[in-house]
């Protein structure tokens, strides 16, 4: 298991996992079949890229050389998800990988932000978390609404 | 790879040593040599200062704020090169990427206080001191100062005084540790692309020559060291006869007593950060751990477990915490400190050194060590050993500690973990050390606190950074006036 034992290392994963998702998000765009998921997938796209640059800040301005003490319970592999990214891929099948990735996302930024020894670091997870839970309440709205639309 | 050869920076261009001699520039992690640095001579040192010399009087004409200001531009565009400051730093001084990402922080932080100067520096008055007269006290610049830093905080130490003085008008001459010239030189570069007018700041590289050819110099006004005490005692003295300013900062020996009402788990990661953080090179380091009472054991081997646990390796690898020491040399010292431990009787319990890392058979690595049943009088007890090698030492009763703090030549640091208040209150009144921590065990002095110690492990006045400093950088002139 790859322990996320330092400041730096959660901050690097944090800002890492961003610049993944967002360009999975971007390859989501161009397989999206419908104007409606494409807007809200670029919208995720842009947020995960700002994600990245806030991590990569929040990491250079909030090192505080005094309390770098080791951090104990956060597990790299807890947060990593293998995407199968086939050729073609349905709407349906984005929505759910989205929601699988911003559940994630939630999670990490839930669980790190108790781990981090430094408030506005905790502060900057926490609300990252909330916005987790704003898409992943958006996401499942789309989802459920183009199940409606396919059956009705 | 093509090897470099650090440059001097002297008037705002980039120029060689007029030595034929250069020293080795190592990479601690591989044990690979990669760069080589002069060590300039006395003229040299003449050139940076008379370069300060002919700048000052402009700069010192010039407003606080307008000098202010270049330091602003300074901070974003430490901003910008903040990352390739900290990995230039791991390259050659072996830390952690957290650990030089904190202290290129530390060093932002100063300029960012120094930007206070038109609050900081100002003088008082007083009207009518006797019938119609008026008095006031005005801080003046003075001309040109120098620092000579260690090689611990590479890009952090000039900075506790450098920016201080320039903001206050002063022109300035940088004598970075000729272990590790180039995260100095990289900040330079950054300088240099700020663009203070032309002599303001100047850096010359070198060793011995270098640091008498600054001593000595008739035009320099002061200098600020920080390195070993037996050098900073040479330094005051130094100093002393050539009737500069000094701020000498030397070396510790820091003792981290625990008693038994401590919360020990929460504590275990501020404690091993202490004794193991910047592999213990630090002077703000633990280095002897002392159990009060009955809280000897059970602090003992929570203390071993979470040292064993410790992750050593190549410092530019994210999540490794902790790195080499920073020279071949000063591992053997390290390693000799160890081997005096146990020839003089002390228990090993957890020996650091045969560690391998895998891929750098040639670094300079010493994992955690730890010593039990330490006595005072062992030399591993009372010298710096500026290493991962902990020394613990039992006391009975909090005032058995801090005899034992009293008992040692320095007095730079001393921490205690307590649930007690009235513990805290008698440690921190009585121990003489200057920078105290309760429950914390890195006891490090914002830029906006002093930065210094008691005893010998400080010689002079005025510290480091802290609003203390400007006093340091200026003159304060008195003038009485009588207009009616």
């Amino acid at each position: 298991m790859m322990g996320l034992t330092t400041f730096g290392a959660i901050m690097g994963f944090a800002a890492e996992m961003a610049g993944k998702t967002e360009e999975v998000y971007k390859t989501f765009v161009s397989k999206a079949g419908t104007q409606a998921v494409r807007e809200v997938l670029q919208g995720l796209a842009e947020e995960e890229g700002k994600n990245h640059a806030l991590m990569v800040k929040a990491r250079r301005e909030n090192v505080t050389e005094m309390i770098l003490e080791p951090v104990t319970g956060l597990q790299q592999e807890d947060y990593e998800i293998a995407l199968k990214m086939p050729e073609v891929m349905e709407d349906a099948g984005l929505l759910k990988a989205a929601l699988m990735l911003e559940e994630r996302g939630k999670k990490f930024f839930q669980d790190a932000s108790s781990k981090v020894p430094l408030p506005e670091v905790g502060r900057i997870f926490r609300k990252a978390a909330r916005k987790k839970e704003e898409n992943l309440a958006r996401l499942q709205g789309l989802a459920l609404s183009q199940t409606l639309g396919n059956n009705s | 790879m093509a090897l470099r050869r650090v440059k001097n920076y002297i008037n705002g261009e980039w120029v060689e040593s007029k030595t034929k001699e250069y020293g080795d520039i190592w990479c601690p992690a591989t044990g690979d040599k990669i760069g080589e640095v002069p060590f300039s001579t006395a003229e040299d040192i003449d050139k940076a200062v008379q370069a300060a010399k002919k700048a000052y009087w402009e700069w010192r004409c010039t407003p606080p704020l307008t000098r202010a200001r270049y330091f602003f531009k300074l901070k974003d565009l430490f901003e910008n090169a903040f990352e390739d400051i900290a990995r230039t730093l791991v390259t050659e001084e072996g830390k952690t990427l957290d650990e030089s990402r904190g202290e290129v922080r530390r060093m932002i932080e100063n300029v960012e206080h120094a930007t206070g100067v038109t609050t900081l520096m100002t003088g008082y008055n007083f009207e009518d001191i006797a019938q119609g007269i008026d008095c006031t006290a005005e801080r003046q610049p003075l001309g040109v100062f120098g620092v000579i830093a260690p090689f611990n905080f590479p890009a952090m130490v000039p900075w506790w005084f450098m920016p201080y003085a320039v903001v206050a008008g002063n022109t300035y001459v940088v004598k970075p540790s000729e272990q590790v010239p180039m995260t100095q030189t990289r900040i330079f570069e950054v300088i240099h692309e700020c663009g203070f007018p032309e002599g303001v700041i100047n850096m010359v590289h070198g060793a011995k020559d270098a640091v008498n050819g600054l001593l000595y110099h008739p035009d320099i006004k002061g200098i600020s060291f920080v390195g070993q005490s037996s050098t900073a005692r040479y330094v005051y003295k130094a100093c002393g006869e050539t009737g500069k300013r000094v701020q000498s900062l030397g070396g510790a020996k820091n003792f981290v007593l625990v008693m038994p009402d401590a919360e020990i788990d929460r504590n275990m990661p501020s404690m091993i950060t202490s004794f193991y953080g910047c592999a213990g090179e630090r002077c703000l380091s633990g280095s002897v751990l002392v159990p009060v009472g009955d809280v000897y054991k059970e602090l003992r081997d929570k203390f071993v477990a979470a040292a064993k646990a410790l992750k050593v390796g190549n410092g530019l690898q994210e999540g490794i915490q902790m790195g080499p020491v920073v020279s071949k040399k000063h591992k053997e010292k390290v390693l000799g400190y160890i081997e005096k431990g146990i020839k003089e009787g002390a228990k090993l319990i957890l020996d650091g050194r045969d560690i391998k890392v895998d891929g750098h058979p040639n670094g300079y690595y010493i994992g955690p060590t730890i010593f039990d049943e330490v006595h005072p009088d062992m030399t591993i007890a009372k010298e710096e050993i500026f290493g991962p090698v902990v020394s613990i030492v039992h006391r009975k009763n909090l005032d058995e500690g801090i005899k034992l703090i009293e008992s040692s030549e320095y007095g730079n640091a001393a921490c205690l973990y307590t649930t007690n208040g009235k513990t805290a209150r008698e440690f921190k009144y009585r121990v003489v050390a200057s920078m105290m921590g309760i429950n914390l065990g890195i006891a490090a002095p914002m830029s906006f606190f002093p930065f210094g110690g008691a005893k010998g492990s400080f010689f002079g006045d005025i510290k480091g950074h802290g609003r203390e400093v400007f006093q340091f950088f200026t003159d304060t002139k008195v003038v009485i006036q009588r207009w009616t």
